[in-house]
């Protein structure tokens, strides 16, 4: 009797029903990806200097303090609550209490920092996943509150060491900064928390639709306070190693990272809105945004464009993502 | 009114309804309807669930196109191609679901998608014609730069009205005005409809109110799986005659073992429970290995009493126990850790993850039995999404596919799937479990919830069909207007059921003919 007047969900129902994923035919949008790729491969063999070892350490190691950053947020994303934008901020502040504390000696002091890190973030999860606060709003408060403290304790002037414990972050084993081999533990870390956990797999649920995962009583709030909390520990690592490398820390040394690492998850191809997305995906996002950037320095064009071409990368793959996304639903 | 458009003499045939014929696949939702409707005449159009009134609403309102058939407005065959088209022959519509703009303001609301205001003094033009209108309505309190936000939900719903009213239509057809609306705001509904239409419009009025349809209008067509069954003037119908027009033989439901086994287990007990302007005061026990029902047309309560269980009605008080442990009502994980599963009506937005796989889905509210340390057990994963699998009837190759892949019926199973074959869930709440299924798919659905009683749980569900009602509830309880009406264990008819629904008792309303309900039906009133 239902069906009678309810012709619409039948018809939905059957335009679902041709989907199979796994083997589906090309469509545009791929032709477009494998394009993408190649023009970058393709100028990338033909800069001069771009295919030698020194370059790809340097890459790397550019995409490292993002990526780590970036992998936090990607957590943030996965579960449905956008961004944060009191990346940098958080990161600033971290880096004050990192350098300040390293009088403790090397480990406490990153043990503060992380907790802090966590704290500070976990605090701004809790009010979105409990309270359904929303997000971008919310971490706009916070940075000011953030820089606003730092400021305040500081007295505006920048922090310098208490000891020269940090120093060990920017060790280079094997010829490599310290930093790439931590954020490649962290990927996989993080990869098989949301794979194999039942953490992971209540963000993904949380995050592809938050008002059936709370009527399915599952524990929205504390799952989005969670991955708050890894990310702002993520956000820590990254300022311990930015603070270390600068050897001061003010109220700017985040600079640029909060847009940066929304690129790089965005690049990545995470979409926004939540659900989908990896650590890995978002490593491919950072070392791709640093290879781009690279090739551009090393052909001689301005920060200017090198930044520009950032901007198009993030907005490339978004709107690919978008119609990918669509395609699949049609 | 300050308009009267129509310059039709009150008597005369405004509107006539032609042979309707309108099919969805192979489903003839309309298949021949006829009716006329009299200037300044109050018409209302009758029919249960699935009977085409909606169908035909849409047609009139120019949201379909007839497969075949007529429509003539004043005379004159109208082409109702789009919803601009009918509101040009006059025809306005206030829709089932609101419609209003909340952000916007009052007089913004009213003039929304109104041909009729032009584009100098607009303001001016439009609080001359829609102040007397919403004086009518009793929305004399409100003023025109008022944004929406500010009013009630009632009053929202009056809003609306008015725009319908104010569109100096010859024909304004109201679909289910009052579902939601308090007493009073229905009193103002009826006396603003009635100054409609004595100024020479007609009302087409579409309701599962019996008590108001014959209180209200002067005409009624009674729907039927699709087809006209009568058109008879209010004087000459009761509720019990307008009842066996709309069902015809009159279904009644077989035997129930229920008669005698009486004696099962009383697992949750639910006393008082109140939702603010929903439901006032129900309560009920509910039986271990039974399936329960509450029956309730829109605004009746039904719905919201299964939210409120869920902890999904932040207003809600009252007291529920289940299995001795009293359940937080307010908060979804509260219901959860009592042992209560909640399937909702919107299984879109509210209950499946559409892009996930059928595993993820049918799984998703059990992790904490699949992982060691929060760890998931691959093994306890696969050997449960196969048991789950098997039990839904669903196909084992296709649990990696999305949910979203799947047809209404399937994703109902997963959906239902999900709180089955489990201990931790004690009670089954379903808000309408075969919405969007077909044929097969409801047979399947309700034997998966009859198998969920017989493991042991307690199912509730609400529904207002009645076939669904008589063939898989053990027991009914019918609700009307926010209260308990009846409860039904045994056998029982759908007229009674469907009397209760739409009318209350007869104790509730006392300008309600007092006549005995048909059928040899065991009742038992409740002391609310």
């Amino acid at each position: 009797m239902t069906t009678l007047t309810e012709p619409p969900v039948a018809t939905a129902a059957a335009e679902h029903g041709s989907r199979e994923p796994g083997r589906r035919k090309p469509t545009a949008s791929d032709l477009v990806v494998v394009l993408a790729v190649l023009a970058v491969v393709a100028l990338g063999l033909t800069t001069d200097r771009f295919v030698t070892v020194a370059n790809a350490k340097a890459i790397v190691t550019s995409a490292s303090l993002v990526g780590i950053a970036a992998l936090g947020l990607t957590l943030v994303m996965i579960g449905g609550s956008a961004v944060s934008l009191a990346i940098s901020q958080t990161v600033a502040a971290v880096g004050m209490i990192f350098l300040s504390a390293q009088s403790l000696g090397l480990v406490p002091a990153l043990v503060l920092a992380i907790v802090g890190g966590a704290a500070i973030t976990a605090l701004q999860g809790a009010v979105v996943g409990y309270a359904a606060a929303n997000p971008v709003v919310l971490t706009i408060a916070a940075s000011f509150a953030i820089t606003g403290i730092a400021t305040g304790v500081s007295g505006g002037s920048s922090v310098s060491a208490s000891g020269r414990g940090y120093d060990h972050l920017n060790a280079t084993p094997g010829g490599l900064a310290l930093s790439v081999y931590v954020l490649i533990a962290l990927v996989v870390v993080v990869e098989w928390v949301l794979r194999r956990t039942r953490f992971g797999r209540t963000l993904y649920l949380v995050g592809e639709n938050r008002p059936a995962a709370r009527a399915a009583g599952m524990a929205v709030g504390r799952t989005t306070a969670v991955a708050w909390a890894i990310a702002g520990a993520l956000f820590a690592v990254t300022a311990a190693f930015t603070a270390a490398f600068n050897t001061s820390a003010n109220v700017n040394l985040g600079g640029t990272l909060t847009f940066d690492a929304i690129a790089a998850v965005l690049a990545g191809g995470t979409p926004i809105s939540g659900g989908r997305g990896s650590a890995v995906r978002t490593l491919a996002g950072a070392v791709l945004i640093a290879a781009v950037s690279d090739i551009l320095l090393l052909r001689g064009y301005s920060t200017g464009v090198q930044v520009m071409v950032k901007g198009l990368i993030v907005l490339f793959v978004v709107v690919i993502v978008h119609v990918r996304t669509k395609g699949r639903h049609a | 009114m300050t308009s009267s458009p129509s310059s039709a003499r009150i008597g005369d045939v405004l509107v006539r309804v032609d042979g309707l014929v309108r099919t969805y696949g192979s489903t003839r939702a309309v298949r021949g309807a006829s009716f006329d409707v009299q200037a300044g005449e109050i018409h209302a159009l009758c029919g249960h669930n699935g009977a085409g009134k909606s169908t035909v609403v849409k047609m009139l309102s120019g949201q379909e196109s007839p497969d075949a058939g007529t429509i003539h407005l004043a005379g004159r065959l109208v082409d109702l191609g789009s919803r601009q088209a009918a509101q040009r022959g006059g025809v306005a519509l206030v829709d089932q679901e609101l419609s209003v703009v909340p952000a916007l303001t009052v007089m913004e609301n009213l003039m929304l998608g109104d041909p009729q205001v032009g584009w100098l003094d607009r303001r001016r033009t439009a609080a001359r014609r829609f102040r007397p209108v919403l004086d009518d309505l009793g929305l004399g309190h409100l003023r025109l730069d008022q944004p929406l936000t500010d009013l009630g939900i009632g009053e929202r719903q009056l809003v609306e009205i008015a725009r319908a009213l104010g569109q100096q239509a010859r024909l304004v057809i109201l679909d289910e005005p009052t579902a939601t609306l308090s007493d009073v705001e229905s009193a103002h509904v009826y006396s603003a409809v009635r100054k409609v239409a004595a100024s020479g419009c007609s009302v087409l009025f579409v309701s599962h109110r019996l008590g108001e349809v014959l209180e209200l209008c002067d005409t009624v067509t009674v729907m039927r799986d699709g087809d006209v069954v009568a058109t008879t003037s209010t004087a000459d119908l009761t509720v019990e005659s307008l009842i066996v027009q709309m069902l015809g033989e009159l279904p009644e439901r077989p035997d129930r073992r229920l008669d005698q086994d009486t004696e099962s287990e009383v697992l949750a007990r639910i006393d008082g429970l109140s939702v603010p302007g929903r439901v006032d005061g129900m309560s009920m026990t509910l039986h271990a290995g039974r399936v329960h029902a509450v029956a309730g047309q829109l605004g009746s309560g039904a719905s919201e009493v299964l939210r409120a269980l869920a902890g999904l009605e932040p207003g809600a008080s009252g007291s529920a126990v289940v299995d001795g442990c009293p359940v937080h009502l307010g908060h979804p994980s509260g219901a959860a850790r009592a042992g209560i599963a909640f399937a909702s009506n919107d299984r879109k937005s509210e209950g499946l993850f559409l892009d996930k796989p059928i595993a993820w889905n049918l799984l998703a509210t059990r992790l904490g039995h699949l992982t060691r340390l929060g760890v998931i057990r691959g093994g306890r994963w696969s050997s449960s999404l196969a048991r789950l699998v098997a039990l839904c009837g669903l196909d084992p190759k296709r649990s990696g596919h999305s949910v979203g892949s799947l047809s209404g019926g399937n994703q109902q199973k997963v959906f239902v799937g999900r709180s089955l074959g489990r201990d931790d869930v004690r009670v089954l709440l379903l808000d309408d479990p075969t919405r969007g299924v077909d044929v097969g798919g409801r047979a399947a659905i309700h034997a998966l919830l009859r198998d969920a009683a017989d493991s042991g749980m307690a199912v509730l569900f609400a529904s207002t069909e009645l076939e669904e009602l008589l063939d898989l509830a053990d027991v009914v309880t019918t609700m009307h207007q926010g209260k308990v009406v009846g409860r039904h264990a045994g056998r029982t008819s759908g007229a009674l059921l469907l009397r209760e629904m739409t009318h209350g008792s007869a104790a509730d309303e006392p300008s309600a003919p007092a006549e005995q309900p048909p059928g040899r039906a065991e009742k038992r009133e409740v002391h609310a």
